[in-house]
């Protein structure tokens, strides 16, 4: 990752640009309801004090059953293409796509997982270490839904609980007629508020909500790396003044060297 | 005159004639001058009028001459002019007949011209039709010399002739003849056509090549490019089949015992891609030649029908002879940790694993072999066409790898693998962690050089097979692995704590045998080899803190190691456009954990300071406040033959470090000295803080000091002269000869010196000294 940092970063395009708080898709089954940054986070932000810059990243995992639209769902937000045609995804699919929230640079890793059962062995190997878990399911077709249980479940297993963001998304949304979304929504936001996700209706042929939902999910899961930074340098702060660790020897050695140079030409 | 000439200037006041300056005197004006110097004046005036005006008219008559001798040469003109516009008319009407006669002669040759392009195309067609006439002929010859290849040379210039000129002809004087002649050249094509196809079909039954590859020739000249390929590649995988078939005989009756009898499948595949491979290479030349760039694909698309069907076969025996799906179920039935199953021993899944990579990684070198033939051949042949084309050409090649039944079925077999190949790696890890031992003198146990030789095993297994989101889950599972079962038996180590020795307090030893049996619970078996004595637990304790640093290390090596060998994989063209990105997101995980394993050191040795270290070197200090530094100079020189305190201190320290130091690799060492300085400097400053100093016992203060000093600086590879700043600076002040002798040392006076202590603390050091007064020391201005 270093070596990126020696490339000359081209900027983040205009719509990666993320300074305001995204919005819920419902209130009834979303994750937080503050529309503002942390005050921690703002203010760190504001400071550009914010660590070594361009180098946050966050895995987000996207699972759910073959052929509810997870790859197109990607494609659309990161090449902005759909294709009619379907072409099942093998092991996995990875994109990186780069933000800029409350301007400080951003990325999310974005792995496509198969939903074929015969790739889940290799699939579910990729799902350590995932910040955010978007499970996705068909909104025309309900058995879609059902089966988002499990497969988080499996997505769970390989990660610390409650270390992950979890979303659910419908797909698909230009198939349905209003009222069945409307009727599918509801039992949706039933078994996002079981799952402790948060719910969005999205369109990858349309584009409906697409840049919507993956601006929330990478806002979410920057103000919780940056507050999870901000608490490991505090308490780090902390241990320098009980100087009891090794790890800040390093600093108060340069110090003493110098300290003790200069006493020498005072002698 | 006078008169005249002012009448006149009066009528016109203004004419430029009266020169610049108008008269503007008129009558009445001078009528109305009753003044004789007006008069004067005005009369002035009108006189140097009157002069400028006869100037005038005396320059006008000069030019009179001259004007007239202008007109009559003027008059002499005239008759000129009128020759000229007669002679212009002439030219006028000159040019309009050249004009006339040039359009004219461009007309005619502008027909010459039409003519001369009739005149070509009347040869080219009466060369066409000579050229269809003698096609005929040949042909009629050629077939029944069976020339073929003349025949067909004779069709292909037919097909290749302008169909309207044939339609022309056909309607021509002649037409009857040619009529019949272009019915007979049909009736020959067709044939030809049916003799090159019987004859190709009797040439591949007989199996003779050279005969194959000769009508395989004559097709594209009858434009059946498609045929052609299609029965050609027909015969192609017909010896493929055989081929295969042959083999597959082989390995049935391949002795177990035989070297290769454990990869046998993957070297059965492997023959199968190679004949193909060859089979390409040797016809590719004939194909690009007779039919044309970018028509590989077409064959190779026949030829991997061939190869897929060839490729189940072997997969199926392979399934069936290796119980490859019973194993795989015996496995996830195993991974359930139900102990009622029989588990798997992961020492038998060694070969099989070995094989699928094996298989995998010759499939993927088959694979992208075809494809980079494909694409050389598609570029050759798309040079020219638009972006679509090519784009549709590159989606059809997609498909064709990702689709085919070689790829899927391969794919299917690296999904089971990585499951058992997880499995193998967690079984042989906790195999390795159940066997542990650690020889005397060893600083590690042999558990970490045996799970990293696992972890490098099955990674490299993983590697070997060129599937990079093989090699990727497989780096994810080893991270697992390594992080939650290998880690947590490392931090269980460390929870037992270093144990309690007599010197240390009975509160912290009730505390680690609490979180002993606590964590033996955990792991669901009291471990009765535990803890026998003491020394087994504290030599335990050490051997896990070098443990956790060689495996952060380790994990460091490997994620080297790694890397380079990606980019090797890379570099030969194997995965798609984001195997790098991926790659690098599964590694960076790694160096994750390194750090993890490194502060789980970290925690070990702050807690072996505060449980071991700590409680023994603070009684040791606290003697310190038993000698007494309120001493004169008789008691001085008897410290100075019998050390009191600080020799006895070394001593001690000494012996204790000395376990450490056999116990700890070099670099923990280091750093456990260095927090054991830091404890006694802090120590050190409580003490002082307690005890009270003559001027002498400040000397000796400080002698004990320097010596501590020069002790530790001999034991640390650190400079620890900052750790003890703030001790030098108090024995400076206890030093002093006066109160007031600080100033020389403090603010504008401090010279280099940065102070460590804060006033108040500099006038509770100096409070410290039983003969400075307190006045004196409140009185300092700091």
């Amino acid at each position: 990752m270093k070596t990126t940092l020696l490339h000359v970063v081209p900027p983040v395009s205009r719509d990666r640009i993320i300074s305001h708080f995204p919005k819920w898709y419902t209130p009834e089954a979303c994750l937080q309801f503050k529309d503002h940054f942390h005050t921690q986070v703002g203010s760190a932000c504001q400071r550009r004090n914010t660590g070594a810059v361009g180098l946050k990243i966050s895995k987000v995992v996207v699972v759910g059953d073959l052929y509810v639209g997870k790859t197109s769902l990607i494609n659309r937000f990161c090449k902005d293409v759909f294709d009619r045609d379907y072409k099942a995804t093998i092991g996995v699919d990875f994109e990186i796509e780069r933000f800029e929230i409350a301007g400080v640079p951003y990325s999310l890793q974005i792995w496509d997982t198969a939903g074929q059962e015969k790739f889940k062995c290799i699939a579910s190997a990729y799902y350590r270490g995932a910040e955010i878990i978007i499970t996705v399911f068909d909104l025309a077709d309900i058995q879609t839904l059902d089966h988002t249980k499990q497969w988080l479940q499996d997505a769970l297993r390989e990660n610390e609980p409650g270390s992950s963001f979890i979303f659910l998304v419908g797909t698909k949304k230009d198939l349905v007629s209003t009222a069945a979304c409307e009727r599918t929504e509801l039992d949706a936001i039933h078994y996002a508020n079981e799952m402790q996700a948060e719910y969005w209706s999205v369109s990858a042929k349309t584009g409906e909500n697409v840049r919507e939902f993956f601006s929330r999910v990478a806002a979410l899961a920057f103000e919780k790396s940056m507050l999870m930074e901000l608490e490991k340098s505090n308490s780090r702060m902390a241990q320098i003044g009980a100087g009891n660790l090794i790890n800040i020897e390093g600093t108060s050695l340069e110090a003493s060297e110098t300290n003790h140079q200069a006493n020498v030409g005072c002698c | 005159m006078r008169y005249a000439k002012m009448a006149a200037s009066a009528t016109t006041p203004m004419a430029p004639s009266s020169g610049g300056s108008a008269s503007a005197l008129s009558m009445e004006e001078i009528r109305a001058l009753t003044d004789l110097s007006d008069l004067e004046a005005a009369y002035s005036r009108l006189c140097a009028e009157e002069k400028a005006v006869e100037e005038e008219l005396e320059m006008l008559l000069n030019q009179q001459c001259s004007i007239e001798s202008k007109m009559t040469a003027l008059h002499r003109i005239g008759p000129n002019l009128q020759l000229i516009e007669g002679d212009a008319k002439q030219l006028a009407g000159t040019i309009t007949f050249t004009c006339n006669l040039a359009e004219n002669v461009s007309s005619k040759v502008r027909q010459l011209d039409l003519a001369k392009n009739r005149l070509y195309q009347a040869i080219q067609r009466a060369d066409d039709i000579l050229d269809l006439k003698f096609c005929m002929d040949g042909v009629q010859t050629a077939l029944r010399n069976e020339d073929y290849e003349q025949a067909a040379a004779h069709i292909h210039r037919y097909l290749s002739l302008d169909k309207s000129v044939i339609e022309l002809s056909r309607q021509g004087r002649e037409g009857s003849i040619i009529e019949a002649n272009l019915e007979l050249l049909q009736e020959a094509e067709q044939r030809l056509k049916i003799i090159v196809t019987k004859k190709f079909d009797e040439a591949t039954r007989q199996e003779d090549l050279p005969q194959v590859e000769r009508f395989f020739k004559i097709f594209p000249l009858l434009g059946l490019h498609e045929e052609g390929l299609s029965n050609f590649s027909e015969y192609l995988c017909k010896q493929v089949a055989n081929k295969a078939e042959e083999n597959l005989q082989l390995v049935m009756k391949t002795d177990m015992s035989d070297r290769r009898a454990a990869v046998i499948f993957a070297d059965t595949l492997t023959l199968l891609f190679e004949g193909i491979a060859r089979i390409v290479e040797t016809h590719q030349p004939i194909v690009e030649t007779y039919y044309g760039p970018g028509r590989l694909y077409t064959l190779i698309k026949h030829l991997q029908v061939e190869c897929d069907r060839q490729v189940e076969k072997v997969v199926d025996k392979f399934i069936q002879q290796r119980d490859y799906h019973r194993q795989f179920q015996h496995v996830q039935n195993s991974m359930m940790r139900s102990s009622a199953v029989e588990r798997i021993e992961p020492r038998e899944l060694d070969p099989i694993l070995t094989e699928v990579t094996l298989m995998n990684a010759r499939s993927e070198l088959y694979l992208r072999f075809i494809k980079r033939r494909i694409v050389s051949d598609f570029e050759v042949g798309d040079s020219m066409a638009s972006e679509e084309v090519k784009q549709e050409h590159q989606k059809c090649l997609d498909k064709l790898l990702n689709n085919c039944l070689l790829s899927r079925t391969m794919q299917e077999l690296i999904g089971y693998y990585i499951t058992m190949e997880e499995y193998f790696m967690r079984e042989t890890v906790n195999k390795a962690v159940a066997m542990d031992t650690c020889e005397k003198g060893q600083l590690t146990s042999s558990m970490v050089d045996d799970v990293f030789y696992i972890v490098k095993k099955c990674i490299g297994r993983a590697l070997s097979s060129s599937s990079i989101d093989c090699l990727c889950a497989m780096i994810n599972h080893s991270i697992t692995e390594l992080e939650s079962d290998f880690g947590e038996v490392l931090c269980n180590k460390l929870k037992m704590g270093f144990p309690a020795t007599t010197f240390q307090d009975f509160q912290r030893g009730v505390t680690s045998a609490v979180s002993l049996m606590h964590s033996s619970l955990q792991q669901g078996k009291f471990d009765t080899k535990g803890i026998e004595s003491t020394d087994e637990a504290k030599q335990s304790f050490l051997v896990t803190l070098n443990n956790l640093e060689v495996c952060s290390e380790n994990i460091m090596t490997l994620k080297k190691t790694l890397e380079s060998d990606c980019a090797k994989l890379l570099q030969q063209g194997f995965g798609g456009e984001q195997a790098q990105p991926k790659i690098d997101s599964c590694l960076s995980d790694m160096a994750a954990i390194s750090h993890k394993f490194r502060d789980l050191l970290q925690e070990g040795l702050n807690e072996l300071t505060n449980s071991a270290i700590k409680p023994q070197v603070k009684p040791w200090i606290n003697l310190f406040l038993s000698v007494s530094h309120n001493i004169e100079e008789e008691e001085f020189n008897d410290y100075e033959a019998n050390d009191p305190w600080v020799q006895q201190f070394i001593l001690n320290l000494e012996q204790q470090m000395a376990e450490f130091k056999v116990g700890l690799s070099l670099v923990i060492y280091d750093s456990l000295t260095s927090l054991m300085t830091t404890l006694i400097a802090i120590e050190m400053e409580k003490v002082v803080l307690k005890s009270t100093f003559s001027r002498l016992g400040g000397l000796q203060f400080d002698k004990e000091l320097r010596s501590l000093i020069a002790y530790l600086t001999t034991v640390t590879t650190w400079t620890i002269r900052d750790k003890f700043a703030r001790l030098s600076q108090m024995a400076t002040i206890l030093n002093l000869e006066r109160v007031t002798e600080i100033l020389d040392y403090w603010g504008p006076n401090s010279g280099p010196l940065t102070w460590r202590l804060t006033p108040a603390e500099v006038r509770q050091v100096l409070a410290l000294r039983i003969d400075f007064r307190s006045e004196d020391i409140k009185r300092l201005r700091l």
